[in-house]
């Protein structure tokens, strides 16, 4: 994706795209960040594993966690909280590692999610699902695919492939410091 | 559909075949030659021309006909392989080239490359001339008449046992039927249908069928072998050549079916005898008709009453027999390649890889429990999976001198361009590296040995004046040394002139002027991007893309460029490149928690990081090693990995390009080999970190790129402000 996404608010381009997608009933796994309640689409996660044998890689911005040894392949970890600008999260019992399958333009790669508890598969109809608000939700929108409504409440369903962007977490790393990872709320607020 | 496939596997050889040609071609025109070499020009051609038969590729066929044409006729010796002729050879496998690629693109010819076609046929026609009819000459040895048939042209037995699968290749029998009519004229076709089984039992998509055929021609055996060359493995095919004893024939009838065909019928049809000679012969057999029942014997008698009447062929000549041999034992050797699917090797690659780590999980667990049968076990084991783990990467090992040899066509054509006198030299062709890298070096050589002829070379009047041969040489040079491969490209030109890079830095703003600059420093120049030393801009080079380029392939390989260039004599570039991509010994550190692989080639010894040590330091950062200065880097702090450092440090010497450096760890964890797992995107602007590896308990460790590491920390103590921003990347 686009680096210049750091500052951009909500795109013309974002909205279309996030409906277009999002009409067809889907499930989605909804799972809690430091006490807030996310979803992402069931279709990109391929596993949930329990948290263990993270291994620290030196010299990268804090959201990037480190890599696991995901039977013999290394996947990297990514901490959400920090990516979005939280607290770093503390590991606990429920801590778990999903598994998420993200594409960019030529390939796809796995990248592992650190969750401090993974709720249940819900499926929301298309219906169901509002675009982003441009403000409010503390994250920037494009990352945002839409806001589902599950009994009342609202969860954040989170894009993918906007978050979890390699290009733009590596060039957090190449400006190496935090405000580059602090960014997204920068933008939104 | 599997015509594809088998139309695949024609490009392919095709294109083989064309480099061999070309490689052939570029000898002739050095002016060196052996009739062996034209064989095999003849060889190739004739395949191609073979082959493109088969798929009805007519231009192509007609083409190569003429080109095959006068091949033979030097071969024949009836024609000399004139340089002049070699060129126009050249250009004609040029032409080849463009119609094999025209039709693996499935497209047409322009009207440029047809009119080139036709005016390259037309130069091969001066050399054919009247002796067109020369070529037609046999150049099978006819010894004797033979059976039934005189002449110069020989009666040829062949008989062919389609396989099953024929049909699903993609290949039907006519069309080899049909092509061999284009070897000779088919006189005799008998087809074997008796295979086929029963309507309900057939599968219309196998081929049940064999023919017994007679040829007449003057080709020799190869040329007819050639013809089914593409069902070689799918047939069982035999020929017998017009010499043939009658014992072969009479092999040849015991390998037919033996039930409801009369020997003696078969004998006629397949024309080793004429049908009044076998009733002759069946006369003085006796009133009994030879047919049902046991054919083989019948077929002896047959053939032994045959011979008695010489009717059938007397034996055969002993040197056709040898000169048979020998072609056959030329074709087996040609065929002990075996083509294979880079991804299949790839996986089998990963698997071993996975075998390896597994192998290291097992050694653990053995340490761990102090079982010593199953320590001995395992360290079996380990051995075994080492001998396996080289014999598999040794698989995808290829010797880089086909990559050089293609130079020869490039400088060959660029001396021409730029009006230079320039040879090309390969030392070390047979040095063998990771077929990947082989493919990912290509680009970066090619572009040195052009950067070579064009900067480096200086023009002929030029060299002459310095007291130089006339002829410039461009190297290119190849060798093992210490874990890695080397190869250089050298040439002796006029060399790297300092003043003008330096003047050319300055003027990028690369250095500031007035900067000293050791030597090396300044060859360094070269390799930064926007740097280019050309003072005229050509078709060739000079457009600022070059070195950096070369050096950023270079290092995507993990390997390292350097420059060793004199003033006036010379310059040569030096590629260093690791045998693999996959896997390398590796020796074992941990600081704190975290364990890291240091490549193994790179570590020089290890000692420990003493008390007494740490107080002369006192702070600084280096130590005396037996007199000399270690300059030391904290690992613990470089990474900031955090923790108390153990009470026994220790230090692990590592030397790089001529530089030496210490790393201080806490443990020292010994050697194991590891297989290389890449890190990915995320993590590809990580420095001193070059992907990452599985230990035998599962966890990932992280490898250690010296390389990068030192570069990094010597950017960071040459750059004093910028350190502390350099620490957090």
């Amino acid at each position: 994706m686009q680096t210049s996404a750091t500052v951009a608010p909500r795109g013309a381009a974002g909205v279309p795209t996030s409906h277009a997608a999002v009409q067809e009933p889907q499930q989605y796994l909804t799972f809690v960040i430091g006490g807030e309640t996310f979803a992402i689409g069931i279709l990109r996660i391929k596993e949930i594993i329990e948290f263990s044998g993270l291994t620290t890689v030196p010299m990268m911005p804090e959201c990037i966690r480190g890599v696991i040894n995901l039977r013999g392949a290394v996947v990297p970890v990514l901490d959400l909280a920090t990516r979005f600008g939280r607290k770093p999260s503390e590991a606990t019992r429920r801590t778990c590692i999903v598994i998420v399958e993200v594409e960019s333009q030529d390939d796809k790669q796995d990248i592992g999610v650190i969750v401090d508890a993974v709720n249940e598969v819900l499926e929301i109809p298309g219906s169901e699902i509002e675009p982003p608000p441009s403000f409010g939700t503390k994250l920037r929108p494009d990352l945002i695919r839409g806001m589902g409504k599950i009994g009342g409440r609202f969860v954040i369903i989170l894009d993918t492939n906007r978050v979890l962007a390699s290009e733009e977490i590596g060039a957090a790393s190449r400006g190496g410091s935090a405000e580059a990872v602090g960014d997204p709320i920068a933008a939104a607020a | 559909m599997n015509l594809d496939q088998a139309f695949e596997t024609y490009v392919h050889e095709s294109r083989d075949l064309l480099q061999q040609m070309e490689e052939l071609l570029l000898e002739f025109s050095q002016g060196r030659s052996d009739p062996e070499s034209v064989n095999a020009l003849f060889r190739a051609a004739h395949t191609i021309k073979g082959s493109a038969g088969l798929f009805g590729l007519d231009g192509i066929v007609d083409f190569t006909h003429g080109v095959e044409s006068v091949l033979d006729l030097v071969r024949d010796g009836a024609v000399p392989m004139t340089p002049d002729l070699a060129a126009l050879l050249l250009e004609c496998r040029d032409h080849m080239a463009g119609l094999v690629e025209a039709v693996a693109a499935g497209t047409e010819l322009d009207d440029e490359a047809l009119r080139t076609g036709a005016e390259l046929q037309r130069q091969l026609g001066t050399y054919l001339g009247g002796e067109a009819s020369a070529a037609q000459s046999p150049t099978a040895v006819v010894e004797t008449g033979g059976s039934g048939v005189a002449g110069d042209e020989g009666y040829w037995h062949i008989s062919v046992r389609f396989g099953r699968d024929v049909f699903r290749n993609g290949m039907d029998p006519l069309s080899f039927m049909r092509f061999l009519s284009t070897v000779g004229r088919i006189v005799a076709v008998t087809t074997l249908a008796h295979e086929i089984p029963a309507a309900d039992e057939m599968d219309p998509e196998s081929c049940y069928l064999g023919f017994e055929i007679g040829l007449v021609s003057a080709a020799d055996q190869s040329t007819i072998e050639g013809v089914f060359d593409f069902v070689r493995d799918d047939c069982t095919l035999q020929i017998l050549p017009p010499t043939s004893r009658a014992a072969d024939y009479v092999a040849l009838i015991e390998a037919l079916p033996a039930d409801e065909v009369r020997v003696g019928d078969l004998l006629v049809r397949c024309g080793a005898i004429t049908e009044a000679q076998l009733e002759a012969a069946l006369r003085i057999q006796g009133a009994e008709a030879a047919g049902i029942g046991d054919a083989a014997a019948q077929a002896r008698l047959i053939g032994e009453i045959l011979i008695a009447q010489k009717s059938v062929a007397p034996p055969v000549v002993e040197a056709a027999l040898d000169k048979q041999k020998q072609l056959r034992d030329g074709k087996a050797q040609e065929s002990r390649f075996i083509r294979v699917d880079a991804d299949k090797l790839d996986r089998l690659i990963n698997q071993i890889g996975e075998l390896v780590i597994a192998g290291a999980g097992i050694n653990l667990v053995a340490k761990r429990r102090g079982a010593a049968d199953l320590l001995e076990a395992a360290s079996v084991l380990g051995t075994l999976v080492e001998d396996v783990r080289d014999s598999a990467l040794q698989l995808r090992m290829v010797p880089i001198g086909a990559t050089f040899n293609r130079f020869q066509r490039v400088v060959h054509d660029v001396a021409r361009d730029l009006n230079k006198d320039i040879a090309l030299l390969i030392n070390g062709g047979d040095t063998e590296l990771d077929k990947t890298m082989v493919e990912r070096i290509a680009d970066p050589l090619m572009h040195l040995v052009r950067n070579a002829m064009d900067h480096g070379i200086e023009p002929t009047e030029v060299r002459v004046q310095n007291g130089k041969p006339a002829r410039g040489t461009v190297k290119l040079n190849a060798y093992h040394d210490s874990g890695g491969i080397v190869i250089e490209v050298g040439d002796d030109g006029g060399g790297l002139k300092t003043d003008r890079i330096v003047a050319k830095a300055v003027s990028r703003g690369l250095i500031p002027e007035g900067a000293a600059l050791t030597q090396r420093e300044i060859h360094e120049l070269i390799f930064e991007p926007g740097f280019s030393t050309a003072s005229q801009i050509n078709n060739l080079s000079g457009r600022g893309v070059g070195m950096d380029v070369v050096k950023s392939s270079v290092t995507d390989l993990r390997g390292t460029v350097e420059v060793d260039s004199r003033e006036g004599e010379g310059t040569t570039i030096r590629i260093r490149l690791p045998l693999t991509l996959a896997i390398i010994d590796g020796f074992l550190v941990g600081v704190n928690d975290s364990v890291f692989v240091v490549p193994l080639d790179m570590v020089e010894e290890c000692i420990e990081f003493t008390d007494a040590a740490r107080t002369e330091a006192r702070g600084r950062e280096f130590v005396n090693l037996r007199g000399q200065v270690l300059p030391f880097i904290q690992i613990r702090d470089l990474f900031e990995i955090g923790g108390q450092p153990a009470r026994r440090e220790n230090i692990l010497v590592v030397r790089y390009a001529g530089q030496r450096a210490g790393l201080v760890v806490d443990e020292l964890l010994g050697e194991a080999q590891t297989v290389i797992k890449p890190l990915g995107k995320l993590f590809q602007k990580v420095r001193g970190i070059g992907g990452s590896t599985i230990l035998g308990d599962g966890r990932v460790a992280l490898i250690m790129d010296i390389p990068g590491l030192l570069r990094h920390v010597h950017g960071k103590a040459t750059n004093r402000e910028g350190a502390s921003a350099t620490a957090l990347q």
